[in-house]
């Protein structure tokens, strides 16, 4: 697909006045440049100022301890430790989140009974409270009077309820289940959406061309839901890496660390151990390592799109 | 031939009622909960099915508690946030799609850098900034707030559905005498109207459900929203009021249904997609 | 369905004049929302007006704070009182927030003893000598107040009610079909007594093993009842000794008695674990009363509580009291006002109902409310009178990780330690791990010093 550049420059009329149309460009992303500048700059510059220094965060007083923080940081098993479950946590519920997305999506597409009522209800646990999906979760979850052990133990499928979070590998396969049910509902409105402005006439020339339902979707259906599926994943993996309410509230990080990803670790520091400096410092490795999987995906991203 | 689409139909019905009610089962044990005397919560083996109906609870929470004034601010709340960041964000995004100026690629990528820190160590600076601009403690401090978080991403998803509306489109109502902006609005517009109707109901989502902001930046009962009022009053670390809390979780998450059950009428191929043959 | 790009210019302006009209409509509408959110409560000038944080706002507890604010406003005009709930989960990220702006309340309450020492360590508390005068030092139990000395012998706060947090709770039909005879006093007799009783789908006790902050209150609790301590006096690091090896041995040897999700039980779950008649045993506090009275009272005419059992008889009783508290920040605009309405806070009637909110659990401080009828009057009090009074006595001279015992020096890094799960840790980790109980201690000792040092 040419770039927009590109398609300006080979249309007549209006666009070579591109250049005179720039500023009012500019005029149109300037609230949203304020509001970033003012809003989110400040913060994220007292940020790194915070976590070169030792504070006490009732009162935000402290001390200069430069670079002091990060390197009892990244010698601690504790960070490494947390940084590890933090990618089998995110590649584990993105995968899911981004799979069963586009196909319940393609499901909701359908003509469906009642399908406005089903494509609302699948919104339900992404705008249910985190706080309470997760006692409702914890409750199902329960061995004692959970319903979720109940019919597995009823269908014959166990013997002995399951321990579903205070167990390993349970605990972390549960967090991720909890986590792809919360979130995939993004995906599906998100495809949804742009599943409606795919033509018809692509379709419809594809089974001309002898291609099955499978075949559709993998030739037409996919390569236009790319620059959706980019932005979707992109947005959902930088969400999922810093998710803290859902993990927190489920396993607490346990059992004994098990599940305790960064963001708990810079919760812990600012409000249990009242650490603000030391919970920036994590704060700002935990923004590096974004950084580098966003630069290098962004790339691939902007590489493949050349090419196709 | 016929017998075997229906039964196609037939599946396709059944498997993807069959998704959505194993995806809502969580509302629906809630919905069942909050609907049982409190002497039948925890029965063990535990009982699915109420034994008697009580709406006991709804009443508690309607009339001894301050939950309506919470749901009206969590309702301003939302709906502002909503009709701000779709706003700016719409123009943003048609700017970044179809003008260029210098930096236009960079401003885009700073935009979503705003997401990479955790919202904890952002959060005393922000309370810090609310105060120091008179109003801390209000409303409006939330969604100024929200308004910042949602709009990154609102941009981004903006963007990517702008872009997949041909530039052909524009320029042939350009051609025939219609201003940047009139263009926009009638063309522009309607075509994007399934990818605004979903980052608009993202934005929503996300005013109404947000926690750790609302419990820092406002601590007044008079502009406090559900989240942390719901939580506040029902959840402590020696006790949950479980009847109040399921009957409460219904009543913030009913509304939504119906709203969204409405909304997902625009979500259609309505406004199709062709429009210039060739 | 498509849709062709309209060629008629005039049919465009038409339709963009009504949906211009319709944006300037939306616009001034937004305007003045915009003005109606900006406005933030604000009182009349010449009021005084006091800010009182608590996070326990249940529906109950809120009507009686009500009735307690009108009281005291009907008889101080001029004063009002604005009660605004926070949470036990938030009220950290609050308070540093409204410390830092400068905006923090006049009155806190129900916040533990330790968390308040750990803010009187930092200056941001007022004392509250002259406030405990105004109420009556000697209606109080003998003691009480001792939690709440700081370093410098002043008073840090109050008591607005006392949680007897780990009492031992039994179910009395149970014993007598297992065939046993006593309350057990000791670990031995009680696991032999919950041995006994684990049948048919009943567990013996709903020990937590979770990463929170249950698991790590309750493991303090059993190594004092083997006469062990978290610190010594002087607040040395003493952790790593027989008794704490003793009483995690002993937890260890528990938890084939607990249901197999105890690994991951926190207050919740084994709070309703015993209330829901799946353990014979609970360890929890007086929530337990009103809990099975709500949820299950098919088992109220049975169940009992009394002092947790120690290690043998040589050693004595230890309850678990977070001394929820009462405290004024320090820079509140309105000491005096807040002082009376601290003050008042205790005073019966209004004090009477807000105890019995939540009775039996949160306990009266003032031995003159616990003799008091209208108290008394109360039918879950009566029902279970005995088991409310030893409760009472036993949470007033109880202590907590920030006052282990009557001879400690307050520790003001309590929270911390809470906060760190690392006692937590301790537990999962030789309980869970099965990892060497020597080589746990030593690591916990090192993180406890550190902890210390800050």
């Amino acid at each position: 697909m040419a770039s927009i550049a590109e398609r300006e420059h080979a249309l007549p009329g209006g666009w070579t006045l591109a250049l005179r149309y720039g500023s009012l460009g500019m005029l149109l992303i300037a609230p949203t440049v304020l509001i970033f500048a003012a809003v989110i700059a400040y913060p994220l510059v007292s940020a790194i100022y915070l976590s070169l220094r030792s504070i006490f965060t009732p009162t935000l007083q402290g001390h200069w301890v430069g670079l002091a923080n990060y390197a009892d940081l990244l010698s601690s098993t504790t960070f490494w430790r947390a940084l590890r479950n933090n990618f089998v946590w995110t590649a584990g519920t993105l995968f899911l989140q981004i799979v069963a997305g586009v196909a319940v999506a393609l499901l909701l597409n359908q003509n469906i009974v009642f399908r406005s009522l089903a494509r609302s209800l699948i919104l339900f646990p992404y705008f249910v409270s985190t706080v309470v999906a997760v006692l409702v979760w914890r409750w199902l979850f329960n061995d004692l009077y959970g319903i979720l052990n109940h019919f597995m133990l009823t269908l014959g499928l166990i013997d002995q309820p399951v321990n579903w979070l205070g167990q390993m590998p349970n605990a972390m396969i549960s967090v991720i289940l909890v986590g792809a049910w919360k979130y995939f509902p993004f995906v599906v409105i998100a495809v949804l959406a742009r599943l409606q402005t795919i033509p018809p006439q692509l379709y419809e020339a594809a089974t001309i061309d002898g291609a099955g339902p499978w075949g559709r979707f993998f030739d037409v259906t996919l390569p236009q839901l790319r620059s959706v599926l980019t932005v979707v994943i992109l947005l959902r993996t930088v969400w999922d890496f810093k998710e803290f309410d859902l993990i927190y509230l489920l396993t607490g990080g346990g059992p004994i660390n098990a599940t305790q990803t960064i963001p708990l670790l810079v919760y812990q520091q600012a409000f249990g151990l009242n650490r603000m400096g030391m919970a920036a410092a994590y704060a700002v490795v935990m923004m590096a390592v974004m950084l580098v999987f966003m630069s290098l995906y962004l790339y691939r991203a902007r590489r493949s799109e050349e090419a196709a | 031939m016929l017998a075997r689409r229906f039964i196609g139909a037939g599946l396709l019905n059944v498997g993807t009622w069959a998704v959505v009610l194993a995806v809502i089962f969580p509302l629906i044990w809630m919905v069942l909960t909050s609907l049982k005397p409190q002497s039948e919560l925890f029965h063990i083996p535990p009982a699915f099915w109420p034994q008697s109906i009580t709406f006991e609870h709804y009443r508690v929470l309607l009339e001894e508690t301050p939950f309506l004034q919470y749901f009206r601010n969590s309702s301003i709340l939302a709906v502002s946030t909503t009709v701000l960041v779709i706003v700016v964000g719409t123009l943003g995004a048609h700017s970044l799609v179809r003008f260029s100026y210098p930096g236009r690629e960079k401003l885009a990528l700073l935009v979503l850098f705003t997401y990479l820190l955790p919202s904890v160590v952002l959060i005393i600076p922000l309370y810090l900034l609310m105060v120091w601009a008179g109003v801390a403690n209000s409303l409006l401090s939330l969604v100024i707030a929200y308004t910042t978080f949602a709009l990154p991403y609102a941009l981004w998803l903006l963007r990517s559905f702008m872009q997949g509306i041909p530039a052909d489109l524009e320029a042939a109502a350009l051609i025939d005498g219609a201003s940047r902006l009139g263009a926009f609005i009638d063309v522009i517009l309607p075509q994007a109207l399934p990818g605004i109707i979903s980052t608009a109901l993202f934005t929503f989502i996300l005013a109404w459900n947000e926690y750790l902001y609302a419990l820092v930046l406002v601590s007044s009962d008079a502009a406090r929203p559900l989240t942390t009022g719901v939580m506040n009053m029902l959840i402590t670390s020696f006790n949950i009021e479980w009847s109040l809390l399921m009957a409460a979780s219904v009543l913030m998450s009913l509304p939504l249904i119906i709203i969204f059950a409405f909304l997902q009428r625009y979500l259609t191929r309505g406004f199709g997609v062709g429009g210039v043959k060739g | 369905m498509r849709r062709k790009v309209d060629t008629n210019v005039s049919r465009l302006s038409h339709e963009r004049v009504s949906r211009r009209t319709i944006l300037k409509g939306a616009g001034l509408a937004a305007a003045a929302a915009g003005v109606s959110l900006a406005t933030p409560w604000r009182a009349r000038a010449d009021d005084v007006t006091l800010r009182w944080w608590s996070p326990q706002s249940s529906p109950g507890q809120l009507a009686s704070y009500k009735k307690q604010i009108a009281t005291f406003e009907a008889a101080h005009p001029g004063v009002k009182v604005v009660f605004e709930p926070t949470s036990d989960e938030g009220y950290s990220a609050q308070l540093a927030a409204a410390f830092s702006a400068k905006q923090q309340p006049d009155i806190i309450t129900h916040l533990p003893s330790f968390a308040v020492q750990t803010y009187y360590a930092q200056g941001l508390v007022e004392p509250f000598d002259d406030v405990i005068q105004a109420i009556g030092p000697d209606k109080y139990y003998p003691g009480a107040n001792n939690v709440y000395k700081t370093a410098d012998g002043k008073y840090c706060g109050t008591g607005i009610g006392n949680t007897a947090a780990d009492m031992l709770w039994v179910r009395k039909d149970l014993m007598q079909k297992a065939g046993v005879s006593e309350i057990p006093t000791t670990w031995d007799t009680l696991r032999a007594a919950c041995q006994k009783m684990q049948t048919g789908g009943i567990y013996g006790v709903p020990y937590p093993y979770g990463l929170n902050s249950m698991t790590s209150l309750i493991i303090i609790g059993f190594i004092h009842r083997a006469g062990g301590n978290i610190f010594s006096p002087d607040l040395e690091v003493a952790i790593n000794s027989d008794a704490t090896a003793h009483a995690l041995d002993f937890y260890k040897s528990m938890k084939e008695l607990a249901p197999p999700g105890a690994t991951n039980y926190s207050w919740g779950e084994s709070l309703t674990a015993f209330v829901s008649g799946a353990t014979a045993t609970g360890i929890y506090a007086g929530r337990v009363l009103k809990n099975v009275h709500d949820q299950n009272p098919a088992i109220a005419d049975f169940i009992t509580a009394t002092t947790y059992p120690t290690m043998s008889k040589d050693f004595p009783a230890w309850t678990f009291n977070d001394f929820p508290s009462i405290w004024i920040p320090k820079g509140s605009a309105h000491l005096k006002e807040a002082k009376l309405f601290a003050a008042f806070l205790l005073d019966p009637p209004g004090y009477i109902e807000q105890l019995l909110a939540a009775p039996g659990h949160v306990l009266p401080v003032l031995k003159t409310i616990a003799e008091n009828p209208d108290y008394l009057a109360d039918p879950i009090i009566q029902k279970y009178k005995a088991e409310v009074n030893l409760m009472a006595a036993s949470a007033a001279g109880g202590y907590n990780l920030g006052y282990e015992t009557a001879k400690h020096k307050p520790n003001s890094k309590a929270n911390d330690i809470i906060a760190s799960n690392v006692l937590a840790e301790m537990v999962g980790r030789v309980v869970i791990n099965g990892e060497n109980t020597k080589t746990v201690l030593g690591d916990t000792a090192t993180k406890l010093a550190d902890l210390m040092k800050g």
